[in-house]
């Protein structure tokens, strides 16, 4: 059957060896794996091709153990540091079989991805601050989803976009094929790679209430945790929990949904961060910001309204990445408070608290854990703590960005889907964001979401096709 | 200008977006220009239209290109801001206003740019064009009385024998003066209003380093551009290799000519195996294929509307066709004709090239010397 590629289905014929669900990272690994050992690969793919990816679209770099550096990194990460910082995030893995599998995967990957035509970016180009930990990839997610089917088209797998897996058809632990609008696609193996349920606020509420309502939702509006639901009416077993997730501060004027990057914001180790009630509630120079940034998500998702607002001093306007749709500003503290919608005496009395805080003597470093800090109040600010004393004063309205949510199915070392029973499905593998929960509890570690995806797309993948021959 | 306004406006708005995301610094000087700011002025956006080689590559990395509601499209805004530009710079300083837009040109804003209307000369006076090509053609033919007429001349004997040695230099050097002297102003008021004082020009190791730069198209190497589909090809830098050097020989070509004839004193039709005839052979062959090429990458590109000039292309394609046909016929009685064919083709493209994309080797060849001045002094 020729590869479809504007969303016709593909009823009928033969079975497919390999049926993906999701062509983002972790469903193209699935296929470009799979095909190196099965004849007849589909993706089927949600949106049309210039929205495709999912998630991936939005991705920049990914984390992956190296003994030394390559070119693309500036040293070596070895096993045991990124064991210790997956460690380090949230209550560390939720299960450190797979977690430690992933992590000795991750070894084999940069060099996996170059072979499929990936291009790096150099670490000494621009002003990112590229590093050791993680692999910059040219251009960014949307080039690498497109780098990748490029290489899938080359292999002759076949892609079914604009298309919506509303089931996965069972009989006993087997599926037999997937339930679409327009048809059954059959397929002797199925890999989930759909993502999760972020952009579901329906679901999100369950755990959240109310809350989710003020949530920004940084990916695609198809993320709604379809075939995830699937799964579990199934049979399939959780992994992860409900309310965890991966998110950032992004400005509140960002669209609903897919605003990705450009809307977050780097503002907050450079002045505070107050709530509604125009209060302090969290140490905005706990960490350095690479470490700290995904913490901000969770932080404003607690507050009142969820919603806070950053707020900064001429000093440091230039510091950071200019935020997309540009600060508020004004001469003073109250009218910056006026403009963002805060009680201006509250926010004023903030600042003056904060400022009197600061210890003198200080040397600012923005590049390292300065010894900049504050003394006597709570939370304190650890590190950048400068007097907020230089007009015009800059803020900015952040609400939760939601990048997305670890509550997956629970899977084995083959990225088989587990049921509850604690029996695997036959031949039901999944990868990706779908079963990050396996490996992520609370917390994030930037660049590791590619790296879960791509690991265990290549395993579910490459068990896939094994499992398609072997019936 | 009102119209020039929105189109910054726009501009501004997506490159906004650009500097808030930077997934695409890797891929060319746009992007790296473009983090060193952070406002953006006219002036700083018809530089980075100008250090844009329209290699698309952005294009395919964004995540906010159209249908996405940000609709991010850096090749086509920076592609519109240029040709505007090029339209602004070559054009008189103060214009009279356009004096009546037809209803059926409101449209998209960008369209109403007086750049669009008044721009490239082949896309709005094409009939104009044609009716200067037949009065210089007419007036070459007139001048050949004084030899004894077109028809006159039985065999080839050299070109003066056709039209005579003052005459053709007048004739070719009257528009090369006036084309030089509009291009230079243009480059001037780019370099006024994206980097300020000219003294800045004299920077030499960043003169040098632009030098190379548009030399070994330094940046269609690095990108392996995409242009114009979504897969990376070297064919883009071989043509335009082929162009750029096509057009050395047959400059190279030219001034032997000039060196034989009024140092050395050896008057044409110069031999087979001379100076000239070789370097202006393989340069004539080198542009005809880098034109015809180009032309079909052009054809399988999705232009944005209004952008699909063939100008340069037909220009320079036809003055290397022109060219080889003389020299190829020079011995037949075809020669006359075709030697008046050929002048009139270079007296209208030396007319015309101010306002075709001719001028775009000097604004970015201007923009990659700023981008090294940049370098290195940031801020």
């Amino acid at each position: 059957m020729a590869p479809a590629s504007t969303g016709a289905p593909l009823p009928g014929g033969a079975p497919w060896d390999v049926a993906v669900i999701g062509g983002g990272n972790a469903g193209l690994a699935a296929a470009l794996a799979a095909r190196r050992h099965a004849g007849r690969v589909l993706i089927v793919e949600r949106a049309q091709p210039p929205m495709r990816g999912g998630n991936t679209r939005h991705t920049r770099n990914i984390r992956c153990a190296h003994r030394q550096a390559d070119g693309f990194t500036t040293g070596p990460y070895p096993f045991a540091e990124l064991w210790r910082d997956l460690c380090g995030v949230g209550t560390g893995p939720g299960n450190e079989r797979l977690a430690e599998l992933t992590v000795r995967e991750s070894e084999t990957v940069p060099a996996w991805m170059s072979a499929h035509g990936v291009r790096w970016q150099p670490p000494l180009a621009g002003t990112l601050h590229l590093g050791r930990t993680k692999h910059f990839f040219l251009g960014g997610g949307k080039a690498l989803v497109n780098t990748y089917h490029r290489a899938a088209a080359r292999l002759g797998i076949a892609v079914c976009h604009g298309t919506t897996i509303e089931d996965l058809l069972m009989t006993g632990d087997q599926c037999t094929g997937l339930l679409t609008a327009d048809g059954v696609i059959r397929a002797r193996a199925v890999v989930a790679a759909s993502g999760g349920f972020e952009a579901n606020i329906g679901w999100l509420r369950r755990y959240w209430g109310d809350a989710a309502d003020n949530y920004v939702i940084r990916g695609p509006q198809d993320n709604d945790g379809r075939v995830l639901a699937a799964l579990y009416a199934h049979g399939a077993a959780r992994a992860g929990e409900e309310r965890g997730f991966h998110a950032v501060a992004v400005d509140a004027r960002s669209p609903r949904f897919d605003g990705g990057i450009a809307t977050r914001l780097d503002s907050i180790p450079f002045g505070i961060v107050v709530n509604s009630a125009g209060r302090r509630f969290y140490d905005e120079g706990e960490e350095l910001w690479p470490k700290r940034y995904a913490i901000w998500g969770r932080n404003i998702a607690e507050q009142p309204s969820q919603i806070a607002y950053s707020i900064w001093d001429a000093k440091v306007a230039r510091l950071f990445l200019p935020p997309m749709y540009g600060p508020a500003q004004a001469g003073s503290i109250t009218g910056l408070a006026a403009m963002l919608g805060v009680g201006g005496r509250a926010v004023a009395e903030t600042v003056a608290g904060f400022n009197a805080a600061v210890r003198p003597g200080g040397t600012f470093d923005p590049t390292r854990l300065d010894d900049c800090a504050t003394a006597g109040i709570s939370p304190p600010k650890s590190h950048w703590a400068q007097p907020i004393d230089t007009p015009p004063y800059y803020g900015i309205a952040m609400r939760p960005g939601i990048t997305f949510t670890y509550l997956g199915v629970a899977v084995t070392p083959q990225a088989r889907v587990l049921r509850t029973d604690g029996t695997p499905l036959r031949n039901v593998f999944a990868a990706g964001e779908i079963m990050s929960g396996n490996i992520l509890s609370t917390g994030y570690l930037a660049g590791f979401g590619l790296t879960i995806g791509t690991v265990w797309g290549r395993i579910a993948g490459a068990e896939a096709a094994r499992r398609a021959h072997d019936g | 200008m009102p119209m020039m306004d929105e189109l910054f406006t726009e501009a501004q708005r997506q490159l906004n977006i650009c500097n808030a995301c930077r997934y695409c610094e890797g891929y060319c000087a746009v992007f790296p220009a473009l983090e060193r700011r952070t406002v953006l002025g006219t002036g700083d956006i018809t530089q980075l239209a100008n250090l844009c080689h329209d290699c698309r590559a952005c294009f395919d990395a964004c995540m906010y290109a159209p249908p996405h509601e940000f609709a991010v499209n850096p090749p086509e805004i920076l592609s519109r801001v240029r040709l505007a530009a090029y339209g602004r710079y070559a054009s008189a300083a103060h214009r009279p206003a356009w004096p009546h837009r037809p209803a059926w040109l409101h449209g998209p804003a960008w369209l109403h740019s007086p750049a669009w209307l008044h721009g490239p000369a082949w896309r709005h006076g094409r009939g104009a064009l044609a009716t200067a090509a037949v009065g210089v053609a007419a007036a070459l033919v007139a001048l050949t009385t004084l030899t004894g007429g077109i028809g006159a001349l039985a065999s080839h004997r050299g070109p003066y024998q056709v039209i005579p040695y003052p005459a053709l230099l007048v004739t070719v050097l009257l528009p090369s003066a006036w084309s030089a002297a509009v291009i230079l102003r243009g480059m001037a008021r780019y370099w006024h209003d994206t980097r300020g004082p000219l003294g800045d020009l004299a920077d030499w190791p960043a003169l040098g380093r632009a030098l190379a730069q548009a030399a070994g198209l330094r940046y269609l190497r690095d990108s392996e551009c995409s242009y114009p589909g979504a897969d990376r090809s070297p064919a883009r830098r071989r043509l335009h290799a082929a162009v750029f050097g096509g057009f050395a020989a047959c400059t190279a070509a030219t001034l032997s000519a000039a060196v034989l004839q009024d140092i050395l004193g050896i008057a044409p039709p110069y031999p087979l195996l001379s100076v000239p005839v070789i370097a202006g052979t393989a340069g004539g062959l080198a542009i005809m294929a880098g034109c015809a090429g180009l032309t079909v990458l052009k054809r399988r590109d999705e232009p944005p509307p209004g952008a699909a000039d063939y100008g340069l292309l037909i220009g320079l394609g036809l003055l290397a066709l022109t060219g080889m046909l003389t020299l190829l016929l020079r011995a037949t009685p075809a020669y006359p004709v075709l030697l008046v064919a050929h002048v009139t083709t270079i007296v209208i493209c030396f007319a015309v090239a101010p306002y075709t994309r001719f001028v775009h080797a000097g604004y970015r060849f201007l923009a990659l010397v700023a981008d090294n001045v940049e370098r290195r002094r940031p801020g």
